[in-house]
């Protein structure tokens, strides 16, 4: 059964009419929501960058980026895991040196990648789960674990810094980052003790940074070029009145400041004559390399002191010339990346261009973005900071600090998504930089007379082979009555939340049978290993754990409660027979549950009594959809009736 | 081959997920083929500022859920009713033509024959002078505009087997005219 993996799609699926019939919904006032006035939440904003992280904060009147005691805002992405202690940011930095094998740099790479991805690096190995890890004194380390660390240490600067409870953070990631990244980013904040509010791409997160502040323009087109330590971003948005749409995104995963400072340190290697580099000569190299670097941002000539190289050589010199050669194709495959975007986003020209990440100081990096895009790029925030900047602006918003009328972000899928079918293709399902939330589903059957069960494997990438694409999650569907070939009807239904995080289902049409999934990083840690890590940290002693989530199931139940009893009076006409009498028995249950100090049973009263109130909040939004575009259809009649009247 | 499973795609997809919310009910336009873009976008916009989860921050979860999928219906929907090709599609589902019946029947012979010319002249042209490019370009544009009001006529005389028939033309000319878009760039 499981080994019939093949399936092929469907023929067209019947669609009558008949579930479309218009409509015509009752047209209420404006329901007047209420808002609830509460205490100012905190939220940070946080990026987790693959050479430096920032944390920053949004007062209500100005974001400001949270510094350490020595004045400094980036934390370098740099931990080290010793026999006895562990050491984040700039204290960990000296031992990349001394003890290279303790010290993890540059993590992020390796979130949610595979082993195979990273074969030739003689400090990775496996755990015992199979996930990826640095093998350090301190024990074998997962890139989640060592991003949590880092979390760790921004959440504590925060709380020195700010008083009262931080609610929720908003975390970038690179807009390229895949599904597995993503939940890989997810679950090293839940590590640390802090509640995501939001993953945002981090171009979208620095054109908040802008766009906020800036006067709320007729349709205005803005690219972000972010090009980081690790990673090249490009997207491309829309600004208007109050909405900022991200239109198209690309990049390249693989290519940041960092591989600048690869190419210098090639280029002195092969000068010095030195074949065959130690890890520590390498480490050396690359240090300078990156101090030269960003010197002849400056001035056009720069000389190093390179004597703990150890050998026969004091001192390393590098022009601006010979650098911009070394980097010019690199910088290259930054523009062919623009050009796509642009492409994608059908856009002719953009009105402003914003610059993100260290490297984009470089004169070379700004003169090219200066002639692809035709026009002076924006720099009046810090390159470094933006990111954090926006990202602290967004979690204000998320929060709930700032009402309606606020700017609202809609951001896009990075990656195509797809799924294996009859052959080893990829039938993709939904595209690559669709607005989420969305949902699409399709129909496929099976290829075999008497299939009983098949395999759908979810697949993130544009290439049309299974081979050439990232492989997400597999699962199975079974319970498929034997029929004959191509009779079964199966749909299948990706849905992509507003984190970008993607949920698949499977429902065999005929029979009902239903099989599901939310993508999980395969190489990443699962919920288990997550709660055991949880309650093996210090930070977390068990009573506190428990405290925690008995206080946050109580909000979740207090909150649902009072949305129910403000509903009911509101359009309790919405009600259908015995809804109301269901809804309220539910609602006495959950009321009841809360006073007990079992998070648990509050929790599953809550889902239960949500559920039964969901097809209720359906036609609620059903009847604020009409009442939302009331005052649009008119306005756009009154245009017509303008033109009409101008034409004749 | 390829043209077609691609095409056949288009025809599987459903609705709207797994809801079948009438797509211009739901941005309060006239369910027809010549459609105001700016009133679209307008009406896009709004439900949007109003429904994105985002806005549901601090509610109750099953508000957020919800919305989100109000969200994917309003994101879906614009996507259909702002192109061209969904569009028209949609507009035959929507007065019961069955598609697949209509694709087994086909376009005509003569436009499949053109088709087939063009597509051979497009792979053809990255060696050809830039002149002739351009000119291949503009004539694919044209037939598509072509099928396009042909469509349009067709649908509004509720002709809607001919309608289908524009409908697959449309389909294929508009991925030729993207082909010529990309290798432009």
């Amino acid at each position: 059964m499981a080994g019939d993996v093949l399936f092929v799609q469907a023929a067209g699926r019947d669609t009558r009419p008949g579930s479309l019939t218009m409509v015509l919904l009752q047209i209420s006032e404006p329901g007047e929501p209420t808002a609830s006035h509460h205490s100012r939440q905190i939220a940070l904003g946080i990026d987790l960058g693959t050479t430096n992280s920032l944390v920053a904060h949004f007062d209500g009147t100005e974001t400001q980026v949270l510094k350490d005691d020595a004045g400094r805002a980036a934390l370098p992405s740099v931990v080290y895991f010793g026999s006895d202690d562990t050491k984040i940011g700039y204290a960990a930095e000296p031992f990349s040196v001394t003890e290279p094998a303790n010290t993890v740099a540059s993590a992020k790479r390796l979130l949610g990648r595979a082993r195979e991805e990273f074969a030739d690096d003689p400090y990775l190995t496996l755990t015992q789960g199979g996930a990826l890890a640095f093998s350090t004194a301190a024990g074998d380390k997962t890139p989640v674990e060592v991003s949590s660390t880092i979390l760790s240490a921004l959440k504590c600067r925060a709380e020195q810094h700010l008083s009262g409870n931080i609610a929720g953070a908003v975390i970038t990631v690179p807009a390229y980052f895949d599904d597995a990244q993503r939940q890989a980013t997810r679950q090293a904040a839940e590590l640390s003790g802090i509640r995501v509010l939001r993953l945002l791409n981090e171009p979208t997160a620095a054109a908040v940074a802008y766009g906020l502040d800036a006067d709320a323009e007729e349709a205005s087109i803005l690219a972000v070029y972010d090009l980081g330590g690790g990673t090249f971003d490009i997207s491309i948005l829309r600004m208007r009145e109050g909405l900022f749409e991200v239109l198209a995104t690309g990049g390249d995963s693989a290519l940041g400041g960092d591989d600048f400072d690869r190419a210098i340190t090639d280029f002195w290697l092969a000068e010095l004559g030195l074949t065959q580099p130690s890890a520590i000569q390498r480490r050396v190299l690359l240090g300078l390399a990156r101090s030269a670097k960003e010197t002849l941002s400056a001035q056009q000539e720069v000389t190093m002191d390179c004597r703990a190289l150890d050998i026969d050589c004091a001192e390393l010199s590098l022009s601006r010339e010979v650098l911009e050669g070394l980097v010019g194709s690199l910088i290259d495959r930054t523009l062919q990346a623009c050009d796509v975007a642009l492409l994608d986003a059908e856009v002719d020209s953009v009105d402003r261009v914003v610059l993100v990440g260290g490297a984009t100081r470089m004169p070379r990096v700004r003169a090219a973005v200066t002639e692809c895009f035709g026009r002076e790029p924006l720099c009046r925030l810090d390159p470094d900071q933006v990111v954090a900047m926006g990202a602290a602006r967004q979690a204000d918003v998320l929060v709930g600090n700032r009402g309606e009328g606020e700017a609202l972000l809609l951001d896009v899928i990075p990656l195509s998504l797809g799924l294996e079918t009859y052959g080893g293709l990829v039938e993709k399902i939904i595209e690559r930089n669709s607005t989420i939330p969305v949902a699409r589903a399709q129909e496929f059957t099976t290829a075999r007379d008497g299939q009983t069960g098949l395999v759908v494997h979810v697949l993130q990438g544009e290439r049309e082979r299974v081979e050439d694409c990232r492989s997400l999650a597999r699962f199975e569907l079974t319970g498929i009555p034997p029929m004959v070939a191509g009779a079964a009807r199966i749909e299948v239904t990706f849905r992509v939340d507003a984190d970008g995080i993607l949920e698949v289902t499977a429902v065999e049409q005929l029979t009902g049978a239903r099989s599901e999934v939310i993508v999980k990083p395969a190489f990443g840690l699962d919920e288990t290993q997550i709660t055991e890590m949880l309650k093996a940290s210090y930070e977390f002693a068990a009573e506190d754990m428990t405290a925690r989530q008995l206080a946050e199931a109580r909000v979740e139940g207090e909150a649902l409660l009072a949305g129910l009893q403000s509903a009911m009076s509101q359009d309790g006409d919405l009600l259908v027979v015995d809804e109301a009498q269901h809804l309220k028995e539910g609602m006495q249950a959950l009321e009841g549950i809360l006073a007990a100090d079992d998070p648990q049973a509050i929790r599953e009263m809550t889902e239960q009594v949500g559920r039964v109130s969901e097809d209720f909040a359906a036609r609620r939004m059903d009847r604020s959809i009409q009442s939302a575009l009331k005052g649009v259809s008119l306005t756009s009649l009154d245009a017509d009736q303008t033109e009409e009247r101008s034409d004749s | 081959m390829r043209l077609r499973r691609k095409l056949h795609g288009l025809i599987l997809e459903p609705l709207a997920g797994a809801s079948a919310r009438d797509y211009f009910v739901l941005f309060h336009i006239e369910p027809e083929f010549q459609i105001d873009m700016a009133a679209l976008e307008r009406a896009y916009h709004t439900l949007l500022s109003q429904f994105h989860p985002d806005r549901f921050a601090g509610k109750p979860q099953v508000e957020q859920r919800v919305a989100a999928q109000l969200c994917a219906d309003i994101n879906s929907g614009f996507r259909v009713l702002s192109s061209e090709v969904l569009r028209a599609e949609y507009l035959l589902k929507r007065a019961g033509v069955d598609l697949a019946q209509a694709e087994k029947e086909g376009v005509g012979a003569a436009f499949l024959m053109t088709q087939i010319a063009l597509r051979e002249r497009l792979e053809s042209a990255d060696s050809a002078h830039p002149s002739e490019r351009d000119a291949l370009s503009v004539e694919i544009r044209d037939r598509y505009n072509a099928s396009r009001d042909a469509f349009a006529s067709a649908a509004e005389d509720e002709r809607f087997k001919e309608a289908a028939c524009y409908w697959q033309e449309m389909c294929y000319l508009s991925k030729l005219r993207d082909a010529t878009r990309v290798r432009a760039a």
